[in-house]
């Protein structure tokens, strides 16, 4: 097959990957957090719109108006900007501008073509690496994971946080593989995409800040099994001497790709985000600190509420287990095998290893008890390529054994059988993965893997429930049907308020069904209310309770039978407050 | 073998996850038990479901026969019929160690009725907060998340390190009084971790204590009590300002 057909191939895979996620985001309800990255990313597109069309300078007051703030949250400057700058371009040209789609996608178009990268990377990577079988399956499992492309499909960070690590890893993988393409330690190309893409990463999500150790530990290892032998005995007798050769040798091994990281990476943080301009010491230590003591949000895990630590050791462990399609998994356990009974063979550029620091360096700090576990699997996205990577060598590795033993018993011809192999093999594995990212959607983050049981055994073993208020956009209908023919319905809309405006403009709901506000005050002026279920929102449903003067809702929202969402509505003698709602 | 294995599972994972989808019971099941607990239904049945995650369901479909008091019960102590709606195998807490004795399965919706002797309560304090006399701020009459449960239950937050004593006179007494006490609020236990401790004084003498920390729940305390009319009184403590300390108890014949 010819290198362009191989690359199309890829392409392909990407373009499907990107669809799928636009598609399936087109049921997805709207984000709590995804609405403040919509409205900062309209703001930051204008800003740098304006730069270029030169209708204002770059100015202190500007930027901080833009981008900052006095508090720790004005203009969420607790986030870096990249993706919400590309969310926001990205809606005024193809939906202010072009009208080619409606206002919610275009917003969350960067993210799909962020996930379509993330494929078409991987198959890249795995296409070097181990061939084409393996490299096809491994974009397949990626495109394939519910959880993943429920995040791929939000104007948020997470998901595109998981392509820029990856693409980091790979752009650094590929400029220390030269030495094994023929290429020594004395090439002087400068591999300036590693320190861009990390930085690229960094202006995503400060958990790209994580990824130096992976690369750190796999550089130091590298460098140490490369370092040229003898080089001991040349320095002399003295310990310190044969000390400050080796040192010499392994930080010499590919120094400018930790130039790169170090130069490059902080520059690019710099230069796409214009809060950092001035006083970019002081800013970086407040985004920072903002994420160092970040409240822990309330979250559900193995029937108990968790919001402060300590947290179990093993929060990342087992929501991955629950929440990554159960062939996947095996396959990727099949493919960690192989890989670790062949490391007698190992590859001197270290892929594997690199893999896998990648993914210890991605989960790692859920393992230490104190990190907020709050967001799940979202928070260490990057090890999914790691485990697809990995489930594609499993898969192949299981089919050519097959095969093997398939020539010793029938008269086939060994070539046909390791096809028809792999294509049984690989074909079973992403049908599991493609059942499952079916039954997921549009409600993944309820969604749990058959392991589990699916969404009721999640709910059965406590497992969180959902995150966000996306939900809401289930009852969206319901609620307009039961609003008022004529005059205002004041709707208590708990998590899913923020993005009431944009359910109005999107005409899910009539304009006359209004946020009726937060809390008891929104509870007394309103006749409808919702309530988006998690285990520490169900002091909504007793605020409403006491209001409305009854504990039964109208209707409820289930997915795969598990609650989500309940409707209430105020009985029409209920409490004195009924009468606030109407006109 | 491995390639049997992965193509087992492989299949296997496609058959479950869409049998786990409908493993639910749906609404034709909900509303054939519905009406089998309308039929039996007597005002003052407690009606529960499990596992509490299909409270909601359950509530859709009987709400109307679950008036808030009884939704944010203390407990079910006093509860001679209880009606428990439940899917996939679960049981109530409410009805631990007591037998069934009717019990029908509505295509996965299982509804069994138990019947058993109530304790029968002399008196509530809930009921009598107006003749109690307080240390300090009166507590108040709440329906309160405790535990990430409904309890109407009597909601105080003392002043760090003085105790507020609460003083109920002349409380009609049985064999036993029965109480729980509890942290109010998610966000309250989130941010304010030490626990809350509840003593029972009847007679000068300390006869219950509960102490409750931020993940405990709502819980119980019991003591003997010498039947008759006596003071009794609630002593709450806290260590940290701003903790919502909420405590029910009855007097048990």
């Amino acid at each position: 097959m010819s290198e362009r057909a191989k690359r199309l191939i890829g392409l392909g895979l990407a373009l499907v990957a990107t669809i799928v996620v636009v598609v399936n985001q087109r049921d997805v309800g709207i984000a709590r957090d995804e609405v403040v990255y919509m409205q900062s990313g309209a703001r930051y597109a204008d800003w740098w719109t304006g730069l270029v069309t030169l209708d204002h300078g770059i100015s202190e007051k500007s930027v901080t108006q833009t981008f900052g703030g006095p508090n720790a949250t004005d203009n969420n400057r607790e986030h870096p900007p990249l993706m919400k700058t590309l969310f926001g371009l990205s809606e005024k040209l193809l939906h202010r501008k072009l009208g080619v789609t409606g206002e919610v996608t275009a917003y969350r178009l960067p993210s799909a073509i962020m996930h379509g990268v993330l494929v078409l990377l991987a198959y890249l990577m795995v296409l070097e690496l181990w061939g084409m079988a393996q490299a096809i399956i491994a974009a397949l499992l990626l495109m394939l994971l519910p959880r993943a492309v429920f995040h791929a499909g939000l104007a948020c960070f997470d998901a595109p946080t998981m392509t820029l690590w990856f693409a980091t890893i790979y752009a650094y993988w590929a400029y220390c593989a030269h030495g094994a393409h023929g290429r020594g330690p004395d090439d002087r190309r400068w591999p300036w995409q590693v320190g861009v893409l990390w930085g690229l990463a960094l202006a995503t999500k400060h958990t790209a800040l994580l990824l130096p150790f992976a690369l750190g530990l796999h550089y130091l290892i590298v460098a140490w099994r490369a370092r040229p032998r003898g080089t001991e005995a040349a320095a002399g007798a003295s310990r310190v001497g044969r000390m400050l050769a080796t040192a010499r040798a392994v930080i010499g091994y590919r120094w400018r790709v930790i130039v790169s990281l170090a130069v490059l990476g902080p520059l690019t943080l710099y230069a796409v985000w214009p809060w950092l301009w001035f006083e970019p010491v002081h800013h970086v230590r407040d985004w920072l600190a903002f994420h160092m003591s970040h409240v822990h949000y309330n979250y559900e895990y193995l029937g108990h509420n968790w919001n402060a630590p300590r947290f179990p050791w093993h929060v990342a462990l087992v929501t991955t287990l629950f929440t990554v399609p159960v062939a996947t998994l095996a396959a990727a356990v099949a493919g960690a095998g192989v890989w670790i009974a062949q490391r007698g063979r190992r590859d001197p550029r270290g892929p594997v290893l690199l893999l896998a620091l990648s993914a210890a360096a991605s989960a790692g700090p859920f393992f230490l008890g104190t990190t907020p576990i709050f967001g799940a699997e979202k928070h260490w996205m990057p090890v999914l390529p790691t485990i697809c990577i990995a489930a594609a060598a499993g898969v192949v590795w299981v089919a050519r054994a097959a095969a093997g033993y398939l020539a010793t018993v029938r008269a086939v011809g060994e070539r046909l059988a390791e096809r028809v192999a792999i294509a049984v093999i690989a074909g079973s594995v992403v049908l599991a993965a493609a059942s499952e990212t079916q039954v997921a959607e549009p409600y993944a983050l309820t969604w749990y893997n058959a392991l589990a049981g699916g969404a009721p055994g999640g709910a059965d073993l406590g497992m969180n429930r959902q995150f966000w208020g996306v939900a809401a956009r289930g009852v969206l209908a319901r609620l307009a049907a039961l609003a008022r023919p004529t005059g205002n319905t004041y709707v208590y809309t708990h998590d899913a308020s923020p993005a009431w405006g944009i359910y109005q403009r999107q005409g899910v709901i009539p304009r006359t069904l209004l946020d009726a506000g937060w809390e008891q005050g929104g509870i007394d002026r309103s006749e409808l209310a919702i309530v988006i279920h998690e285990l520490h929102f169900n002091r909504h449903d007793y605020l409403i309770w006491k209001a409305y003067g009854t504990v039964q809702p109208i209707y409820v929202l289930r997915s795969d039978g598990v609650p989500i969402v309940s409707v209430y509505r105020r009985p029409a003698q209920a409490g004195p407050s009924a009468g606030q709602s109407g006109q | 073998m491995p390639a049997l294995l992965l193509v087992v599972i492989s299949l296997w994972e496609v058959c479950a996850a869409r049998r786990d989808a409908a493993s639910v019971p749906g609404d034709a099941a909900w509303h054939a038990a519905a009406e089998q607990v309308r039929a039996g239904y007597r005002p003052g049945d407690l009606i529960v479901f499990a596992p509490d995650w299909i409270d909601p369901v359950g509530r859709s479909q009987l709400g109307d026969l679950i008036p808030l008091e009884i939704a944010a019960r203390m407990d079910a102590a006093q509860y001679g019929r209880i009606w428990e709606v439940a899917i996939r195998g679960a049981r109530s807490t409410d009805t631990t160690g007591i037998s069934a004795a009717d019990t029908e399965d509505h295509d996965g919706v299982v509804v069994r009725r138990y019947e058993r002797a109530p304790a029968i309560v002399m008196s509530d304090v809930l009921e009598r907060l107006a003749t109690a006399t307080t240390t300090g701020a009166r507590p108040t009459l709440e329906l309160a998340e405790v535990g990430f449960a409904p309890h109407r239950c009597l909601q105080v937050s003392p002043v760090p390190g003085t105790p507020l004593r609460i003083t109920f006179p002349q409380l009609p007494l049985g064999k036993e009084l029965v109480g729980y006490a509890g942290i109010a609020d998610v966000f309250t236990r989130r941010d304010v971790r030490s626990p809350g401790r509840l003593d029972v004084e009847l007679a000068g003498k300390v006869i219950a204590s509960a102490t409750a920390g931020v993940d405990d729940g709502w819980v119980r305390f019991a003591a003997a009590t010498p039947p008759g009319a006596a003071d009794v009184t609630f002593v709450v403590h806290a260590t940290e300002a701003n903790r919502r300390i909420c405590f029910a108890a009855e007097a048990r014949q």
